[in-house]
C-alpha cells in the first residue's frame, strides 16, 4: 500500500459509508447513466440533499458528470471501484489465511479422533 | 461490481475450530497465544500492544527478512470472554499513518466438536456508526448469535 493510495481509499470509503450514497451508486451501476432528476426520483429527500450527495461522490472520484443542453447526467466512473475491490480482496485473503493457520494450530493441539 | 452489492459487511468467515471457546478466545487475546498463528510464512510477528479491555489499544507488526514491515493496529471496543471480541482494524503504511479503518467482530459460540468462530468485518465505518457503536454492535451481536445458533 503506497502512501498516496491511503487518502484516496479513505475518501472512497467515507463517500460510500452513507447508505443513500451507496444506493445512488448501486442504481447507477444497474442503469448506466441517469439524469440528476432520475437519480433523485426514488429517494424521499430534497433536491439539494441529492446534489450534496452527488458532490461527495464526485469529489471521491466515484462518479462523473456530463452536461447536454439543459440536462445534467451522472454515471459511475469505469475504474472507480477498483481500489475498493482490491482492498476487499486483500482483507479477504488476509483473514482467510489467518483463520487457516488458527484452524491448523487448533487441530494440531487437539487429540485426533480417527474416523472409520 | 465483482463481489456483489455495496452492503455494509464485506467479509464474513465462519469456521468450526476444535477447541473450547475459552481456549480459542485466549488465542486471540493473549500475546504469546496470538503469536502462534498471527503471521504468514516468512514473517516474524511481534505484539507491541494488546490491551484487551474495552478502549484498550492493540498493535502488531509483521517483519520480513528483507526488513520491511507491515503493521496493523486498532482499539478494542468489546471484550467479553469467551464469546465476543470487537476491535477496530487498520493497516499502517511505512510512515505509520493508519489506512482505512474498519471494525472486526469475532464471535465464538460453543458447537458440537468445538467452537463456531464467526469473523465479520465491516467495510464502511461511518462516523455515525463510530459515535453509536454500542447500540450498533449489540444489534450486530444479536444477528451474529442468530447466525451462529
Amino acid at each position: 500500500m503506497t502512501t498516496a493510495r491511503v487518502p484516496q481509499l479513505d475518501s472512497l470509503f467515507a463517500a460510500l459509508a452513507d447508505p443513500t450514497r451507496r444506493a445512488i451508486i448501486e442504481r447507477l451501476l444497474a442503469t448506466g447513466e441517469l439524469s440528476v432528476g432520475d437519480v433523485a426520483a426514488p429517494f424521499a429527500i430534497s433536491g439539494p440533499a441529492i446534489t450534496r450527495h452527488l458532490q461527495v461522490l464526485e469529489r471521491a472520484g466515484l462518479i462523473e458528470r456530463r452536461i447536454e443542453r439543459q440536462w445534467r447526467f451522472v454515471r459511475v466512473r469505469a475504474d472507480a471501484l477498483v481500489p475498493v475491490e482490491s482492498w476487499v480482496s486483500r482483507q479477504r485473503r488476509h483473514w482467510t489465511e489467518a483463520l487457516d493457520r488458527l484452524e491448523a494450530l487448533a487441530a494440531a493441539q487437539t487429540p485426533r479422533r480417527k474416523k472409520s | 461490481m465483482s463481489d456483489g452489492e455495496l452492503n455494509e459487511t464485506t467479509l464474513r468467515l465462519e469456521r468450526l475450530i476444535p477447541l473450547p471457546p475459552e481456549i480459542l478466545f485466549a488465542l486471540w487475546t493473549e500475546p504469546a497465544q496470538l503469536l502462534r498463528w498471527w503471521a504468514p510464512d516468512g514473517y516474524e510477528p511481534s505484539v507491541e500492544l494488546l490491551e484487551t479491555r474495552p478502549g484498550g489499544r492493540w498493535r502488531t507488526t509483521l517483519r520480513r527478512s528483507d526488513g520491511s514491515m507491515l503493521a496493523t493496529s486498532g482499539v478494542y471496543r468489546v471484550v467479553e470472554p469467551p464469546r465476543h471480541l470487537v476491535f477496530t482494524w487498520a493497516w499502517e503504511d511505512q510512515s505509520g499513518a493508519r489506512g482505512h479503518e474498519t471494525e472486526v467482530v469475532v464471535s465464538c459460540e460453543p458447537a458440537p466438536g468445538g467452537t463456531r468462530l464467526v469473523l465479520a468485518q465491516r467495510r464502511f465505518e461511518s462516523k455515525q456508526a463510530r459515535d453509536n457503536h454500542t447500540i450498533g454492535w449489540s444489534a450486530s451481536f444479536d444477528r451474529l448469535a442468530d447466525i451462529a445458533g
